[in-house]
């Protein structure tokens, strides 16, 4: 999870924001109820858009009540609270592929970050094991995600969408937990609500690996990482990255068209129409600068 | 069985003229040409004959029995298969079973290889949510037919799902389209829906 779902509070109703920020804070509270206080600062908005759409799903709808921040006691808070499993699902969730993250940062990471993990390692690797134990589904979806991609990154005729289809697969597969684990909205059918989360969370998670990778691509080049656009056969222009980031996320909205509109649908649409489009259309456009940079450079006269 | 009011998510005391826009809106958003490649094909398909049947049932009642012709309702309804070299693929994609039609496929020697088979391989991939390897096939059965219909279809709709215009960017309820663009759009997913509900090209 990387921080990229989010929403576009411009064009969003005040009180549409205010719905969404009180999943955002009843998250983090969540964190803190079944970590601890520290697990409050792996908070992320794709988890929180995991809450968002479990939220969506369910057949109870989340109470919103006022209460205060606990870093900040003078804000004041609107924490959205609901009997159902949607935050505990995140927060599980949340701990679960941070601490996977922790670890495959371990290894391509220089020493002194390195020291800083190992020290913080043994705390996200304390959640981990409470969050595998409650729902040890979660886990063996995230670590076979890892396990996928370092296979994925190690074969020789890695192309692009096998490069992708972990991550993708991943969320694909924790959309389609919830239609387990929630007692669903009236009207929703089980097996269909399930086939169209199931696509739509591959179709997110693909984009969301596929713009991480064009916001890693300079880097990746300098430090001669694997990068998927740096494959051979892939067109690494700012065009061939925005088609592609373009197919993904037409493919997840189309596919959550079908489901029927819930309480969070405008939420939902503000997060995949508009507010993935504009982190893409900022990532490629830097991602085209530095292009006609270094095409300016090569002609430049020595 | 469900409102049709509700199916078309418009009040009962809703105009003839809201009630169609709200059709063609609807009829826009899941139009097989969005969904002929896409694991969801099905229910996309089933949710368009639910709006079909529920613009028809309004106009019927409004119109004291007589018959609503502005729907088409025809949707996958062709089942031929005519003029497919690979009927059996075709049926395999169909039910889903993507790993034996991407079998049946490579099973096929190079050099017998025809347009339609990278066709093939591009629905396979695509349904797989392999998006890119789907398009580069799309794009080659195009340069090798570029006169088939049911090729330049895919290609184009997929190429349109590649823009900031695309199909999947449109799914507000604010979105208008012209009667132009339903009478295009169905014309062509009366030659693309055989592809998934049937298989003949046009």
């Amino acid at each position: 999870m990387f921080g990229y779902i989010k929403v576009d509070q411009a064009n969003l109703l005040g009180k549409e924001y205010e719905a969404y920020k009180g999943i955002y804070c009843s998250l983090c509270r969540q964190l803190g109820r079944d970590y601890s206080v520290l697990a409050r600062f792996i908070l992320s908005y794709d988890c929180t858009f995991y809450a968002m759409l479990a939220l969506d799903l369910a057949e109870q709808p989340a109470c919103y009540r006022q209460g205060r921040c606990r870093f900040n006691p003078l804000k004041k808070c609107a924490y959205a609270d609901t009997e159902t499993a949607a935050f505990s699902l995140a927060a599980a969730l949340s701990v679960i592929s941070a601490f996977y993250k922790l670890k495959d940062d371990l290894l391509d990471s220089p020493w002194y970050k390195r020291i800083l993990y190992y020290l913080i390692l043994p705390f996200f690797a304390r959640w981990r094991r409470k969050a595998a134990r409650r729902y040890p589904q979660i886990d063996a979806i995230v670590s076979g995600m890892m396990d996928d991609q370092q296979k994925a990154e190690h074969d020789p005729d890695c192309v692009l969408d096998m490069a992708a289809a972990p991550t993708a697969k991943m969320l694909s597969e924790m959309c389609a937990l919830l239609t387990d684990q929630l007692p669903l909205r009236k009207g929703l059918d089980p097996d269909k609500t399930k086939r169209i989360l199931s696509s739509t969370g591959y179709f997110i998670g693909r984009w969301i690996y596929l713009i991480d990778a064009a916001d890693d691509l300079e880097k990746d080049q300098k430090q001669g990482q694997f990068n998927p656009f740096l494959l051979s056969g892939v067109d690494a222009t700012a065009e061939y990255m925005e088609a592609t980031l373009n197919h993904a996320l037409s493919e997840a909205l189309l596919c959550y068209g079908l489901l029927e509109k819930g309480r969070y649908h405008r939420i939902i649409l503000n997060v995949l129409q508009d507010a993935c489009v504009k982190t893409q259309r900022k990532i490629i456009g830097e991602v085209a600068d530095k292009h006609a940079w270094t095409d300016a450079d090569s002609q430049a006269p020595a | 069985m469900k409102n049709p009011y509700e199916v078309l998510g418009v009040s009962e005391t809703a105009t003839d003229e809201e009630i169609k826009t709200a059709y063609r809106n609807l009829a826009k958003k899941y139009h097989p040409d969005n969904y002929y490649d896409s694991p969801l094909a099905d229910l996309a398909e089933e949710k368009m004959k639910e709006i079909n049947g529920a613009y028809d049932q309004i106009c019927e009642m409004r119109r004291n029995g007589s018959r609503s012709t502005a729907s088409s309702g025809s949707y996958g309804s062709d089942s031929s298969y005519n003029r497919t070299s690979y009927p059996d693929v075709r049926q395999y994609i169909m039910n889903g079973r993507l790993d034996d039609a991407m079998e049946l496929l490579n099973g096929v020697p190079e050099g017998s290889r025809n347009a339609e088979w990278y066709f093939l391989m591009g629905m396979v991939f695509s349904r797989k949510g392999w998006n890119d390897q789907a398009y580069s096939y799309f794009q080659r059965a195009y340069q090798m037919e570029p006169n088939n219909t049911e090729f330049q279809a895919a290609f184009n709709s997929m190429n349109a799902r590649r823009t900031y215009t695309n199909p999947g960017y449109q799914t507000s309820d604010s979105m208008g389209c012209s009667a132009c663009d339903i009478c295009t759009g169905m014309l062509c997913a009366n030659c693309l829906c055989n592809c998934c509900g049937g298989g003949r090209g046009c």
